[in-house]
């Protein structure tokens, strides 16, 4: 069964027919469309399962669709890289559970059932993007992806949110299709669409078209990634979406841009026919910067959620710093910071969503002295807190301290300066934030007398915050599944 | 200021832009690595392989079928997000639905439309199911579809138009692209092995074919019922 | 460097008007006209690509009676009816929020937006 190849492409195909479907089956009050997005997310789940015990078992492996062979037909393929779509299935399940209680309370009952339809097609189209092995369906499967986050911001029908929506779908749109058009120039100059067979084509092609082929793809890719100075759409529209939304969207969605980029470095580094040091040295500097610029940013807010969107671009500072220096330990670093960090901000993002539900508040002094009365939730953000600065023994950490070991292998040790600078902001921030929640007094009497969060939004919380502990303890295990795929990424550049 | 500093970005971006494009392999010339390469082979292998006459159809539904797969989730997401965005508002706003006053549309205009209107169908219908022969497709006809029910809808009125799309199934009916699609997909991995695998021999070409049909007939509903209810919640309607 | 370009003049036409396109987005006010203004790079964008299909002399690559060579490579057009409708999904989508703007704050004016909040 697991071996079974057509498993695949079923794997994308299940959370699309489920999310197509969910306005069908809901009733009134949502609460049919609520059990049939947990039972595609489950089934979803078991075959991501399935997917990776079958690459930790025999190493990638491709699926082409319809019989037709690559470079023909379009051909879906696993590796250690797209075992991302765990994560991506994880957060995808916890947000459903959580949107039981939070989506009614949060929304027009009219648009809970096209909720978590829009939620499911954006699973669908990040778990489409991770496994395809085709430079265009890659971008057909990004703009399922990006359509269903435009809406997803603007759902909750203010004005603020469908101004930030408006603003995230240009960037986002104007991002597509410099992409698409990185896409079409690879094609001028190979023929071809399917990734392998591109690597294999491109050496030898005219060096102007290649070098802005690549500049397109790693813009639009970074402007998805919101990388400084392109993050600008970021704050407002992953402040303003409903909690669970910005749990999938900063935990998830700007990673797609990532994965991406791992993309465009295994065409670029196997086909030998770019050097992309310059564009290493520059992603260097601007993740450096990202990690500064977000976490000074973020010192300033007293809304928690902005605050948790510029740490986000901090983050992503760190994992384009780690891609940038393109050393083994820095890309081992930060492909298992991309994971890391999706678990450690759907915690943040997920606690801060169940405290703004029971208290209506959503500024660090509204929500000060809360920590009393919802001991288990602010517990949680506050293991997410210290897994987000990188404290030893807990998930962050690990990545964090590879990404330094390799800004010292490429022999720049003052990225790794940058980077420490970087976790002591962060550190000064959240401190703010555990500060707020334990040791101020509440500002009037109501916030005392809320009430811990229902089950389902406290319980995909603390799975969440068990997991940056175990991850913690744990980190060597990611470290060591990713580090065959990151060997033979480099292995063209001589060893790395 | 501020525009004269966009000008003069631009040109340089357009300056970078040329300077790569001038470097592409020339344009219209046969031997260029985009017409040797995959579509040589698509041209070659294609009638045979697919049995459609029209290599376009080959690429779009055979070869690069999944694609297109994606595609109709694509607009299927986008009915979804109009929906999402335009449907259940809770505050009435500061405006109201429109700020045009009504105006009946000429004479001139009803008159054409209604005498245009089952031409306009029949010629839907033949672009739809004529995709694999002639150039056109599901898409194609499916847009025309759904201007068609749009140009009804500006001449007939509310309670009429209202009944242009059914509205029991609607749930299933807006969503008929991608779940004929998956359909036919799943049939061709139960009876042929693969996802979206068509049978190849020359005895079950006409089973091949009706697969493809009905391919082109749930695009072309489905894009039909999608363009038409954007056009009709975009105007405040349901 | 002029010769090369006048050989590849659709490809040069297509990145002007590209260029114009991003003009429009970044300096209109109107979110409309901005729109507008991505739509003309998508077209630019897609006009590139079906321009990457032709070859001279070809014909539309649909065989049967009458048909001859060489034919236009179709790998590009299919590709661009996909980025076609994707092209109006997003546009389907991005007047909805305009419309949604405009019932709420009575403008679409990025400038009186930008004050009102």
């Amino acid at each position: 069964m697991i071996s079974w190849p057509p498993l695949l492409v079923l794997f994308v195909l299940t959370p699309l027919v489920g999310a197509v479907l969910t306005p069908a089956v809901s009733d009134a009050t949502g609460r049919r469309s609520w059990e049939w997005a947990i039972g595609t997310m489950l089934l979803t789940s078991a075959m991501a399962g399935a997917l990776i015990m079958r690459v930790l078992d025999e190493g990638p492996f491709s699926y082409v669709v319809g019989g037709w062979v690559a470079p023909y037909g379009i051909e879906l393929h696993f590796d250690e890289f797209s075992a991302s779509v765990a994560v991506v299935c994880l957060l995808g399940l916890l947000a459903v559970v959580f949107s039981r209680h939070y989506a009614p309370a949060a929304l027009a009952p009219e648009r809970i059932p096209y909720y978590y339809t829009l939620l499911l097609l954006n699973i669908t189209g990040m778990i489409g993007f991770i496994v395809t092995g085709d430079l265009f369906n890659l971008y057909v499967f990004m703009e399922i992806l990006s359509l269903s986050a435009y809406a997803l911001v603007a759902i909750s029908g203010e004005k603020t949110a469908e101004m930030a929506a408006f603003k995230y779908l240009v960037m986002g749109a104007v991002s597509s299709l410099s992409i698409l058009f990185g896409v079409g120039l690879l094609y001028a100059l190979t023929g071809s669409l399917n990734m392998a067979d591109v690597t294999m084509r491109l050496a030898g092609s005219a060096k102007a078209p290649l070098v802005v082929a690549f500049a397109a793809l790693t813009l639009g890719l970074m402007v998805k990634s919101a990388l400084f100075p392109l993050h600008i759409w970021l704050p407002d529209a992953h402040a303003i979406a409903p909690s669970p939304v910005s749990a999938i969207l900063s935990g998830l969605v700007v990673k797609v841009g990532i994965l991406g980029m791992l993309r465009m470095y295994q065409i670029a580094y196997g086909s030998g026919a770019i050097d992309l040091s310059g564009l290493n040295l520059m992603l260097t500097w601007l993740g450096a910067i990202s990690i500064v610029m977000g976490a000074f940013f973020a010192v300033f807010q007293d809304d928690i959620k902005m605050m948790l969107a510029y740490s986000t671009i901090s983050n992503i500072g760190y994992i384009v710093m780690g891609l940038g220096l393109a050393s083994s330990y820095s890309l081992i670093g930060a492909t298992v910071h991309v994971f890391n960090h999706a678990l450690i901000k759907a915690t943040l993002f997920l606690g801060a969503g169940a405290l703004i539900h029971q208290t209506g508040q959503r500024t660090l002094s509204g929500l000060a002295g809360v920590g009393r009365s919802m001991p288990f939730t602010t517990a949680a953000i506050s293991i997410g807190a210290i897994s987000i600065v990188g404290i030893p023994p807990t998930a962050g950490f690990l990545c964090k301290w590879y990404i330094a070991l390799g800004a010292l292998q490429a022999g720049q040790p003052l990225f790794a300066v940058a980077l420490v600078f970087g976790a002591l902001l962060i550190f000064v921030y959240y401190i703010r934030m555990v500060n707020a929640f334990y040791f101020r007094k509440p500002q009037d009497a109501g916030a005392s007398a809320v009430h811990e969060a229902p089950a389902t939004m406290l319980v995909p919380v603390l799975v969440l915050a068990t997991l940056c502990l175990v991850m913690g303890v744990l980190g060597s295990l990611p470290l060591s599944f990713i580090e065959p795929a990151v060997a033979r990424l480099l292995a063209p550049l001589g060893g790395g | 200021m501020k525009r004269a500093l966009t000008i003069v970005l631009l040109i340089v971006l357009a300056a970078v832009l040329l300077n790569a494009v001038a470097a592409l392999p020339p344009h219209g010339s046969p031997d260029t690595p985009a017409y040797t390469h995959v579509g040589a082979y698509y041209l070659e292998h294609g009638p045979e392989e697919t049995g459609s006459e029209n290599v376009v159809t080959s690429v779009i539904l055979n070869y690069r079928g999944f694609d297109t797969n994606g595609e109709v989730t694509v607009i299927v997401t986008a009915l979804m997000a109009v929906i999402a965005v335009l449907t259940g508002v809770r505050d009435a706003g500061n405006r109201p639905d429109t700020d045009a006053t009504h105006v009946e549309p000429s004479v001139v205009v009803r008159f054409i439309v209604r005498v245009l209107a089952p031409f306009i169908l029949v010629f839907a219908v033949y672009v739809i199911l004529n995709g694999h022969v002639t150039p056109g497709g599901g898409f194609q006809g499916g847009t025309m579809l759904g201007a068609l029910v749009i140009a009804l809808t500006l001449v007939l009125g509310e309670r009429e138009s209202a009944k242009l799309i059914p509205q029991r199934p609607i749930r299933i009916i807006q969503v008929i692209a991608p779940l004929t699609f998956v359909a036919v997909g799943l049939a061709g991995l139960i009876a042929w092995g693969d996802f979206l695998s068509f049978p190849r021999d020359e005895q079950l070409r006409p089973v091949a074919e009706a697969m493809l049909v009905l391919i082109e007939a749930g695009i072309g509903i489905g894009g039909a019922v999608v363009f038409a209810r954007v056009f009709r919640l975009m105007g405040g309607r349901s | 460097m002029i010769d090369l370009l006048w050989n590849n003049l659709d490809y040069a036409a297509s990145m002007i008007l590209f260029c114009i396109g991003l003009y429009a987005v970044i300096t209109r006010n109107n979110l409309i006209k901005k729109f507008m203004g991505l739509n003309i790079m998508e077209t630019a964008i897609f006009a590139f690509i079906v321009a990457l299909g032709v070859v001279d002399g070809g014909n539309a690559p649909i065989m049967g009676e009458g048909a001859a060579e060489p034919f236009i490579n179709p790998l590009p057009q299919a590709l661009i009816l996909t980025g076609i409708v994707v092209a109006v999904s997003t546009t389907a989508l991005a007047l909805s929020l305009v419309i949604r703007i405009w019932r709420q704050c009575g403008t679409i004016e990025a400038d009186e937006l930008r004050e009102a909040e």
